[in-house]
């Protein structure tokens, strides 16, 4: 089962729908979306527009792998320790105001921490090959640890 | 969220099937580019700020960070920006808006420091 998941994005994101739903129908294979403000709906995919944080992340769970943008819900992936594909939303296909998102898959990738895939048309191979367990991924406690600096250093004033 | 235990705290944020389950909260229309609702979010987080007394205001942004960076400037609220995970090379809109005003101001990859000034600082990302 695939999970694919568009976020809250204000945006639809059409181009990765109607490839999935492409997917969905030719192998038969379940695949489960989440639309947000996408106009396009899915034929062969059971979809929703939104759902709680506790419906992403039993969703993350239960397949074997998540499609989604390069953006916070890579997270919701992680914590269930289900691999990720990412596809970029790009400015072109006016899916997003600038190609950031490019940017952030390209970098992620290098770090091996996804699978980006940049062209929907080559979805259905990278999803035959996920297979292959990614790297586990932890939380940066760097972050955390600097916020509580700061915090203590406020709290002090 | 680790980062603020032992701290009360409650959120300010936009109105979604997700965030409805939070605890304490206020959820707020997403403003996006429309200075109408803009106009509103300041008027409601003025109410939020001066109700709730925070004595610091933590943010990833997006647009709803504004009215609260501007206004805990005014108000002598401490503020932390957290530039999006999501930028590598582009900061945006909001992060260049509340840069002034932020007396903390993160990134999450070392590249983007070139594109903001020195106050900004890398501290390691989410994941």
């Amino acid at each position: 089962m695939i999970f694919v998941t568009v976020g809250m994005h204000t945006k639809g994101f059409d181009r990765l729908l109607k490839k999935m739903d492409e997917i969905a129908a030719a192998s038969g294979e379940e695949v489960v979306m989440q639309i947000g403000h996408t106009s396009f709906r899915p034929q062969s995919a059971k979809w929703f527009d939104f759902t709680t944080d506790a419906g992403i992340k039993e969703w993350c769970k239960k397949v074997r792998v998540v499609v989604t943008q390069p953006a916070m819900s890579i997270l919701d992936a992680q914590e269930q320790g289900t691999p990720v594909i990412v596809v970029p939303r790009l400015k072109q296909y006016d899916e997003v105001i600038d190609d950031h998102q490019l940017d952030f898959a390209r970098e992620l990738e290098k770090e091996g921490k996804v699978i980006a895939v940049y062209d929907v048309e080559k979805l259905e191979e990278a999803l035959k090959k996920v297979d292959l367990r990614l790297p586990e991924l932890a939380r940066d406690r760097k972050l955390v640890n600097a916020l509580k600096k700061y915090i203590a250093q406020f709290e002090r004033k | 969220m680790e980062a603020f235990e032992g701290h009360e705290t409650f959120f300010v944020t936009y109105d979604s099937t997700r965030t409805r389950r939070l605890e304490r909260k206020y959820l707020l229309r997403n403003i996006g580019t429309n200075p109408l609702v803009m106009a509103q979010a300041f008027l409601s987080t003025l109410r939020i700020l001066l109700r709730e007394k925070p004595k610091l205001i933590v943010s990833t942004g997006s647009e709803i960070a504004i009215p609260a960076f501007y206004l805990a400037k005014l108000l002598r609220i401490k503020t932390i920006f957290i530039e999006s995970w999501t930028r590598v090379d582009r900061p945006t809109a909001t992060g260049k808006l509340v840069y002034p005003v932020s007396d903390v101001f993160l990134v999450q990859w070392e590249r983007l420091l070139s594109k903001y000034g020195k106050k900004a600082k890398y501290e390691g990302a989410i994941l």
